[in-house]
């Protein structure tokens, strides 16, 4: 591999020229070498190859990310530890199911974010799949004889039903069924960034709002295309195709570089589960100040690693690193060194906590220099 | 923004405004991004407010694993993205001053982000504005030199005489933004 | 006239589609000037915003006042009136409720004659509606029994006040000037926990140098910045400032000139004061010889010192003394009448300044004026518009209007914005004589405690549903703008007020269309007075943020400083006290071994009607807890986090223990901000001071058990 990088200007290079081998075969494969390549529908294919290539840079350059790299690393071993194979699968379960399928924790922020973002993702995620598929011609339909009706993927014939069953008006439709659970996400989205003004702090115009109405153009010129060939006639369809082309084009550009890039690395939340904690919410690592649970072993050792590797120096004269306690301590050395006194997790613990530097005694117990009273304001 | 946040431990009587008022700020959620705490309320009512330090270079940022964490331009440091925060939590240990805060039902992490609809008009943050006993000051970059000579100079007159190594600890605690 | 209004170069946040309503808290007497946000379209209030143009308190507030505005649309606001039937609350119509009030009031004054019929009001609310709720008593219902709760929090202050300087104004000096100060003497006041925003003024004059001499039991907020922590033993506060005075004169520090010149009876007081060496106070009081010895030459040396205590050194059987002891001080150093320096009480209620001057108490009229004084019931009488012999002699004080019950003298009492089932002393008494109560109306925008033993309760609005004026800790007269309307069905006291005395009969009287008429009224029935309004009006306090009262004419300043030429006794002079050692009415026996006393925390008010019901307050202090020494704890085996048996004379109450090494070893402190079993007035001591009729809470003699 090191040699094969070296071949190579960087990685990401690299992985963007095995990404495009890839693209090259699958489509050789699937367009019967070249021989059915659907022309006019050529904008999607050079916009799709230019969101791959894209989304590989991005992958590439946030995965070397010294924190993405350790999380990645730990998750690669534990998924060869052989004892931790129930876990694994466990942990993959689940946030397959509650996170990226169900997305339970944004239901929990609220039932309307929920319906809307999951309308977006599965919406979005549906569209853009099937896009994919037509255009590589991974996917397609093929009429075998009028009662038989079949799904061509890889250009063999694989599933095969009649022309007007359930199943098959909904593989006609399915873009337009992912369409309008966009639509409806996305005017559901709009309609919360305008309202809510505590939105409006952090917002910011390109990133949070651009992919809206991206997004609204492109699903909205393609339900218009299909109203027009479906109750129109036609009526200005190839104006609307040509339209419908240059959004999709556009968002599939914007996708790697803006917010819609959270969508690839979430798949990342595995992570939790499988290598720091086994139940959400449950700690096993003690705080070495207060004995409190707070953390787990692995979890600091990472952090304690991505730092080190960062040139983060955050060691005590103890030997010990901040993060070996837990945030409240952590906030109380913080004080305590402020306030001029030694931290209360010092070898030495005999001495009780002094909670005042000697400016202001408090009225139990320490005395004040005498001459404080008579020298500080100079005047007596 | 030009002001700078103020913190003069000593001050705070544990009253716990700065947490009402934060919950009171724009985006905050109704929920307190700051802190107090006893020392050590066996011993003594010291109590100390604590907040985010917005940090230059901030740990948290730098040990999360989905870049979520972000800084203005003002260099406000704000809370994880709720779209890319996986909530693995590692910038709660990342934090030398542990200040990051944690929601396990929502998944997401959040923090003190110094008001940033107030601090984006040069307007004091709320737990600033409340704080009746002027524990945590929002003030200008000057003045807080000022305070930090004089109160080097009260130190010194109990004989107390900071060393090469320790001078930082002579002044009290100071952070905040300011982009020239 | 603007709503909203800050000075040039102030910058506030404003949210689209909102509206700041600039107002102050409703809570204690600082009266913190606040904003409330009033979104445009919904009409709810949504938040606060920080006036930090007021010049008091500088935009800061404490967690309840940051929190006060969540209480206005608060989900558990009554919003009709409630008639108790078979024991249970009904919701009813106005006519229904005042129809029985009516009925009732009409009944039982025919029967037991015009005194059955007893009015307690409160001091939480405005100028206009405490003037009104004497004369509501003494007009609409002719009847001598009026008192208000100002009698458990602010009246042996102005009874000491009034026998010293012959004026009781809470501050003689404006807050601001605070900053300026050398030395703070604060006597049994929290200020930390209970009037926060002043303690940045204290920390102002501390960054110039200044000291701070606190006595308190406890090592509370306040004390822990003291340069001297007196931790005198409840209710020896005047041993302790006879033992100061003692040491002023010896080492003398007083200001000959002033005390010749200004002041009475200083040959007594130094006779009286002879005794009180510092090793005899320090015997009595528990403060070690050496910090008293430290403390009296710290207050001594200081050029400008300000004199200040609160409910710890009044709410006493001899408060009215502790307040003459402690004012004296000041007067023997000279201080009251100049800069930076005087002597201040800390007002615990919002307007509990200006609800004592205007007629709510038992023995007063409008503008501080008395009832036993002819000449007062005849000028009063003549802005009523009734003749003078109607004018009811006067009544008894709040906790001796429950006397008055149990000796079936009172029939019916109307409570008006007031929880005296929690505040007052010795509870059981007091729900004992409620019971006892043909009839009961309470005015509230909650249902209390008190509310709870009512046969009719009726729904009040809250402060930010009206306008009107209150006067703040300093003597400063001050705006409360109304916010919104009030919220369903309720409606404001002096509507309410109106309502009743027009079916009485007398709404002739009550001719008010807005509180500004009542407010026209009530500065010509204060005009002459010692608290004189005469010349404020509401423009006036907006444009000079508040004035300081006596303002006898509208070109008058107001009267910021008090006392600069000469006090407000018939001879101008101020009197000094000559008070011997008293011991508190309850002293620690072999079966009560342990005194008990109680106070505030940051997080409530009152008798906590409206911070227990705000959901950040009670995150932060959802009950009370029994603080102790843990030297004290051990000796019951106590741990932190144990339950505790309490017990006095009176009645008893199990709490969490609460462990610090912050106060006495011989003391008990529970916070009183809690009903019903958790009411910690169940044990204190009602023992009235003979002067102004105030009750012991501060010190009683307990007992503990562990549970």
């Amino acid at each position: 591999m090191k040699g094969l990088e070296r071949s190579f200007y960087s990685k990401a290079s690299m992985y963007s020229f095995i990404v495009l081998m890839v693209l090259f075969f699958l489509l050789w494969m699937s367009t019967g070498q070249f021989t059915k390549v659907k022309w006019a529908s050529s904008g999607y294919m050079i916009a799709s190859i230019i969101f791959f290539i894209g989304m590989t840079i991005r992958l590439t350059a946030w995965g070397l990310r010294p924190a993405t790299q350790q999380m990645i690393k730990r998750s690669f071993q534990n998924m060869k530890t052989k004892k931790r194979q129930k876990r694994n699968t466990k942990a993959i379960v689940t946030t397959l199911v509650d996170n990226i399928i169900l997305q339970k924790y944004i239901f929990k922020r609220g039932i309307y974010r929920g319906v809307q973002h999951w309308l977006i993702a599965w919406g979005c995620i549906g569209s853009l799949a099937i896009t994919f598929a037509l255009t590589f011609n991974w996917m397609s339909f093929k009429m075998v004889d009028p009662s038989t009706f079949a799904v061509v993927v890889f250009g063999f014939e694989t599933l095969k039903m009649h022309p007007e069953s359930i199943f098959a008006e909904m593989s006609y439709n399915a873009l337009n069924i992912t369409s309008s659970m966009l639509l409806v996400g996305l005017v559901m989205a709009i309609t919360r960034r305008l309202k809510n003004n505590d939105l409006k702090v952090t917002e910011r115009a390109e990133f949070d709002l651009l992919p809206l109405y991206l997004m609204l153009a492109m699903t909205v010129s393609g339900l218009v295309l299909t109203v027009s060939y479906k109750f129109l006639s036609g009526w200005m369809h190839p104006q609307m195709a040509l339209i419908h082309q240059i959004t999709v084009v556009v968002f599939l550009l914007y996708f790697p570089f803006g917010k819609l890039f959270h969508l690839p690395i979430r798949p990342l939340a595995t992570a939790v589960p499988m290598n720091y904690q086994e139940e959400v919410g449950v700690d096993t690592k003690n705080c070495i100040g207060c004995d409190e649970l707070y953390s787990n072993d692995d979890q600091i050792t990472d952090v304690q690693a991505i730092l080190g590797q960062q040139n983060f120096d955050f060691e005590m004269q103890d030997g010990h690193k901040l993060s070996d306690y837990c945030p409240a301590c952590r906030r109380k050395i913080r004080v305590m060194n402020h306030l001029n006194m030694p931290s209360p997790f010092g070898k030495t613990m005999e001495e009780p906590v002094q909670t005042n530097n000697g400016i202001h005694i408090p009225g139990f117990g320490r005395e004040r220099n005498e001459t404080f009273y008579e020298d500080v304001k100079g005047e007596k | 923004m030009k002001k700078v946040m103020y913190l003069e431990f000593e001050r705070c009587i544990g009253c716990r405004s700065c947490q009402a008022a934060c919950r009171e700020c724009g985006g905050h959620d109704a929920k307190e991004r700051n802190y107090v705490e006893y020392i050590d309320f066996f011993e003594s009512r010291q109590t100390y407010p604590m907040m985010c330090m917005q940090c230059k270079d901030p740990a948290c940022a730098k040990v999360c694993p989905a870049n979520a964490i972000q800084i203005t331009e003002e260099g406000v440091v704000l809370s994880a993205m709720e779209e890319k925060c996986i909530g693995c939590r590692n910038c709660t240990f990342g934090c030398p001053f542990g200040i990051p805060k944690f929601d396990f039902e929502e998944n997401k992490m959040y923090k003190c982000d110094m008001c940033y609809d107030r601090t984006k008009y040069d307007i004091s943050p709320m737990c600033a504005s409340v704080c009746p006993s002027d524990a945590i000051r929002f003030i200008d970059h000057d003045e807080m030199m000022e305070l930090r000579r004089r109160r080097t100079q009260m130190n010194l007159i109990e004989g107390k005489k900071p060393s090469q190594n320790d001078k930082w600890q002579y002044v009290p605690e100071f952070f905040g933004v300011y982009s020239d | 006239m603007t709503e909203f209004v800050t000075k040039p170069g102030v910058k506030n946040l404003q949210h689209p589609g909102e509206k700041l309503i600039t107002t102050h808290c409703c809570y204690c007497g600082m009266q913190c000037g606040m904003h409330i946000r009033l979104n445009e379209k919904t009409g709810k209030v949504v938040g606060v915003e920080p006036r930090y143009d007021w010049p008091v308190t500088l935009g800061k507030m404490c967690p309840k006042g940051v929190t006060a505005y969540q209480t206005i649309d608060h989900p558990e606001r009554i919003t009709k009136p409630l008639i108790k039937k078979n024991g249970e609350f009904v919701e009813s119509t106005w006519d229904e409720a005042l129809d029985l009030i009516e009925k009732n009031f009409k009944s039982l004054q025919g029967k037991h004659g015009k005194d059955a019929v007893s009015v307690f009001g409160g001091v939480s609310m405005t100028n206009e509606k405490c003037y009104l709720v004497g004369k509501y008593a003494r007009v609409a219902l002719g009847t001598r029994f009026v008192d208000y709760n100002g009698r458990f929090c602010m009246s042996s202050a102005a009874g000491g006040f009034m026998k010293t300087l012959g004026i009781d104004r809470g501050s003689t000096l404006p807050w601001p000037e605070l900053e300026h100060t050398d030395c703070f003497f604060m006597a049994g006041t929290n200020t930390a926990e209970c009037h926060p925003t002043t303690i940045q003024w204290l920390w102002k004059a501390r960054d110039k140098g200044a000291k701070m001499i606190v006595a308190d039991p406890r090592e509370t907020p306040t004390a822990r910045i003291a340069d001297v922590h007196l931790d005198l033993k409840a209710g020896t506060d005047s041993a302790l400032a006879n033992g100061m005075m003692h040491l002023i004169i010896k080492e003398g520090y007083v200001d000959e000139e002033y005390v010749n010149e200004r002041c009475n009876n200083y040959e007594e007081l130094k006779a009286s004061v002879e005794k009180f060496t510092p090793e005899y106070t320090s015997e009595i009081t528990g403060v070690s010889i050496e910090k008293l010895v430290k403390a009296a030459h710290i207050y001594g040396k200081s050029p400008r010192s300000v004199m200040m205590f609160a409910r710890g050194v009044e709410q006493q059987a001899k408060g009215v003394d502790n307040v003459t002891l402690y004012t004296s001080m000041a007067l023997l150093r000279g201080q009251i009448g100049k800069f930076a320096s005087g002597v201040a009480t800390f007002t615990g209620q919002g307007n509990g300044q200006g609800g004592r001057e205007h007629g709510q108490k038992a023995d007063a009229l409008p503008g501080y004026r008395k009832i036993d004084n002819p000449e007062h019931v005849k000028y009063v009488s003549s802005v009523w518009g009734i003749d003078p012999s109607e004018m009811p002699k006067a009544g008894v004080s709040a906790y001796e209007m429950f006397d008055e019950i149990q000796a079936g003298n009172i029939r019916a009492m109307h409570v008006i914005c007031s929880n005296p089932a929690v505040s007052a002393p010795n509870n059981n008494y007091i729900w004992d004589s409620f019971n006892k109560l043909d009839f009961m109306v309470v005015s509230d925008f909650f249902l209390s405690e008190t509310a709870e033993f009512a046969d009719v309760v009726l729904p009040a609005s809250s402060w930010a549903e009206d306008e009107g004026t209150t006067t703040n800790l300093e003597g400063r007269v001050i705006r409360i703008r109304k916010v919104k309307d009030p919220i369903g069905e309720s409606k404001t006291d002096w509507e309410i007020l109106k309502l009743i005395a027009e079916r009485m009969g007398k709404g002739s009287f009550f001719n008010y269309n807005n509180p500004r008429d009542i407010f026209e009224e009530f500065r010509v029935a204060s005009k002459g007075g010692k608290a004189d309004y005469s010349g404020i009006t509401y423009e006036r306090i907006e444009k000079e943020d508040g004035i300081f009262w006596p303002c006898p004419s509208e070109d008058h300043p107001g009267t910021p400083t008090m006392f600069q030429e000469s006090f407000g006794t018939p001879d101008g002079k101020a009197n000094l006290a000559a008070v011997e050692w008293q011991e508190p009415d309850e002293n620690p026996s072999n079966e009560f071994p342990h005194i008990l006393t109680t106070g505030r925390v940051v997080f409530h008010y009152l008798s906590g009607s409206q911070t227990r019901r705000t959901d950040f307050l009670m995150e932060q202090c959802p009950e009370p807890y029994a603080e102790m020494h843990p030297h004290l704890a051990s000796k019951y085996a106590l741990q932190d986090g144990d339950n505790v048996y309490l017990e006095t004379k009176r009645g008893s109450m199990t709490v969490k223990v609460k462990l610090t090494k912050a106060i006495r070893e011989d003391h008990v402190f529970i916070p009183y901000h809690w009903g019903k079993e958790l009411s910690v007035n169940k044990l204190t001591n009602p023992a009235l001071d003979p002067t102004s009729r105030m009750p012991e809470f501060k010190v009683c003699a307990v007992k503990l058990k562990k549970v």
